[in-house]
């Protein structure tokens, strides 16, 4: 058994708390966050108690932190838990500016045990899908498409800390064209445009977007973003290989159907990424207790990086309408 | 591409195929003997002024010159896409095309496609509300002979000037950038002509529309024919079409029928429709749903790609296409 603190009682922050306690070989001990309220509520609902961030890190009992406070706080929080031995689970992104995640290199890079929670990469679905792509059965893969639609857009608040569209979603969709192309993207070039809400682009940000990457041996990946579907959480992914097509579909939430007169209907996708990927922080909760029984994270700091390092790349190419290399 | 057509102006109440000419006799010959008609040659069609109408499917580099011959003539021409290679040639020859009043259609078949229309229908008619992005999927099963890629044109104009002209036809906007990425990754030997065999591009409308489009050479599983468009109530999506209905469910999964792999079994009912379309033109019920203009619009965009690819960045298109 692994006693375990939360950093952070928020949307996030609760689903890891719920997961954590539901899992055989942690415990959660500690809830952290500055609202006392917020902490306090979560800790009642799982049992733990409630402490602050220098008492997790003094108290030799807990093996790991899970960090789902701001973004803001994800470096600083993760340099402090590593340098204290903890095994830490952070969520994404690393953090916004990726001269300042560059420089935490020497402490979190190697071999540090910090996982960064790319819950995509722990979906069932995009997890057969990366099987089947590694395990030859259909060539090569040639070229990939990435589907990732929001339902409907945050709020202007949350748009405007959210570090740009790039940062805060694509993020995601850099994260998956790396794991499932085994390749670094040199190139990239991102049309972005502001289709959905002008308070957006009044808060200097976009909600829609086609982005191109090119990998080193000339493979291609589409990436399409928009802050609202207007039909659900649309999440695809199509692997095209030299014997075939591979392709993860969306998650529907019931499978009735109902056929009439004027054509079939289907009940809606899945409204919500905490419903489409509830499967997935099971399973990253999962990982982490590996990762506190010794094994080394699936995910770590350097892909937190070169993620973002593909995101400001993505940026740049949008604002100035040319394709950037990226410095990985 | 000739035989199609052949066979179904012979087989279609509202016309009748009095002649088939071909470079190559015996080709022509057999043709016209399977379908009743007489083995001719050009200059005499041109003659004959109990022709009405010339379809011109033949090689692409003698596409604009045989559309000139004929409207000259006073016929009224059907002509495969694309009418020439040469956006040059094509703006040169196009007054010389357009003051014979002669009515002269470039056949782009997926605008007659039955479900592509279906889906601009429900578009136009606002099902989606306002169109943000478009996707288009247009994947061959199988690379052509090698023979045919360097009188292809490239894979811009042969190929992806479908999408272009889809593209043109489904967002009904001009483009003012696009950026095209290729890659040689079907085989090495297209590379070595010169060519390319896969392709993403990003093309973005004046209206700030965005629309990717994937090519590919060799799909592996049939001809791959999607197109999506996402709008602000929704999205709207053809998708491809099975051989047939049946599937099997064993205890390794289902397998249903595989997709078709030729362009003339996917894109059947829009032959059909295109003579059909040309018929009510030839009665006068209507013009030409497309013409030269849009032949050389979607080749102008097919030069921007071939620009973009080589320079590795995006092109602007402001002021090249300010008159189409």
């Amino acid at each position: 058994m692994h006693d375990i603190a939360v950093i952070g009682a928020g949307r996030i922050g609760k689903i890891h708390a719920a997961n954590a306690n539901a899992h055989p070989r942690i415990r959660l001990k500690y809830v952290v966050d500055p609202v006392a309220d917020a902490a306090q509520s979560l800790a009642s609902a799982t049992g733990a108690s409630v402490a602050t961030l220098d008492e997790v890190l003094a108290d030799s009992s807990v093996a790991g932190v899970v960090i789902a406070s701001s973004t803001d706080t994800h470096l600083d929080y993760g340099l402090r838990a590593i340098g204290a031995g903890k095994s830490v689970f952070c969520e994404k992104p690393i953090d916004l500016d990726l001269q300042k995640a560059r420089a935490a290199a020497p402490a979190l890079g190697g071999d540090a045990p910090l996982f960064l929670g790319f819950n995509r990469r722990f979906d069932p679905n995009f997890r057969r899908l990366y099987d089947r792509i590694n395990s030859g059965e259909m060539g090569r893969l040639e070229t990939l498409h990435i589907i990732s639609h929001d339902p409907a857009p945050p709020s202007i608040d949350y748009v405007r800390g959210s570090g740009g569209m790039f940062k805060d979603m694509t993020i995601h969709d850099f994260d998956m064209a790396r794991w499932l192309l085994g390749e670094e993207p040199v190139d990239v070039y991102a049309a972005g445009a502001t289709m959905v809400d002008p308070a957006i682009a009044e808060a200097g940000d976009i909600d829609t977007a086609k982005i191109i990457l090119r990998t080193a041996s000339g493979r291609i990946c589409v990436i399409s973003n928009s802050r609202r579907s207007g039909y659900g959480y649309d999440q695809r992914i199509e692997a095209f290989c030299a014997k075939g097509l591979l392709r993860a579909g969306n998650m529907v939430s019931s499978t009735v159907e109902t056929w009439t007169a004027t054509g079939a209907s289907s009940d809606p996708l899945q409204n919500f990424f905490l419903d489409r990927y509830a499967q997935a922080y099971r399973e990253e909760m999962t990982h982490f207790a590996e990762i506190l029984g010794g094994a080394n994270p699936l995910v770590g700091f350097q892909d937190g990086v070169a993620a973002l390092a593909i995101a400001e790349a993505a940026l740049e190419s949008h604002l100035t309408a040319a394709v950037l290399n990226v410095a990985h | 591409m000739g035989g199609l057509h052949a066979r179904n102006i012979a087989a279609s109440p509202r016309f009748r195929l009095a002649g088939v000419a071909d470079h190559n006799q015996e080709l022509a010959g057999e043709l016209a003997g399977e379908l009743g008609a007489a083995v001719t040659s050009y200059d005499d069609i041109l003659a004959d002024p109990s022709i009405e109408a010339v379809v011109v499917a033949s090689s692409t580099s003698s596409h604009l010159e045989n559309v000139l011959l004929a409207v000259t003539s006073g016929k009224a021409v059907f002509c495969e896409k694309p009418l020439s290679l040469d956006a040059d040639a094509l703006t040169g020859a196009l007054s010389d095309i357009e003051c014979t009043s002669r009515p002269v259609f470039i056949a782009f078949n997926r605008r007659f496609d039955p479900h592509l229309r279906d889906l601009k229908r429900q578009f136009v008619e606002g099902s989606i509300g306002a169109l943000e992005t478009v996707h288009i999927i247009n994947h061959d099963p199988a690379a052509p002979r090698l023979e045919f890629i360097p009188r292809s044109g490239g894979l811009f104009k042969d190929f992806t000037i479908h999408d272009f002209d889809t593209a043109s036809w489904l967002i009904g906007e001009e483009f003012v950038e696009l950026f095209a990425t290729g890659s040689c990754l079907v085989d090495p030997e297209i590379e070595a002509l010169g060519d390319i065999d896969t392709a993403k591009l990003i093309l973005r409308s004046a209206g700030n529309i965005l629309c990717v489009i994937s090519n590919s050479r060799r799909t592996g599983y049939g001809y791959d024919q999607r197109v999506e468009l996402f709008g602000s109530k929704g999205a709207l999506r053809v998708d491809n079409l099975a051989t047939t209905a049946v599937s099997r469910l064993g205890e390794e999964g289902t397998n249903d029928a595989p997709f078709p792999y030729s362009f003339a079994e996917r894109y059947a009912e829009g032959y059909r429709a295109e003579l059909n379309h040309f018929a009510d033109v030839l009665d006068g019920r209507t013009a030409p749903a497309t013409g030269p203009r849009d032949s050389l619009r979607a080749l102008r965009l097919a030069d921007a790609a071939e620009e973009s690819l080589k320079s590795g960045s995006p092109v602007k298109l402001e002021g090249v296409f300010g008159d189409a």
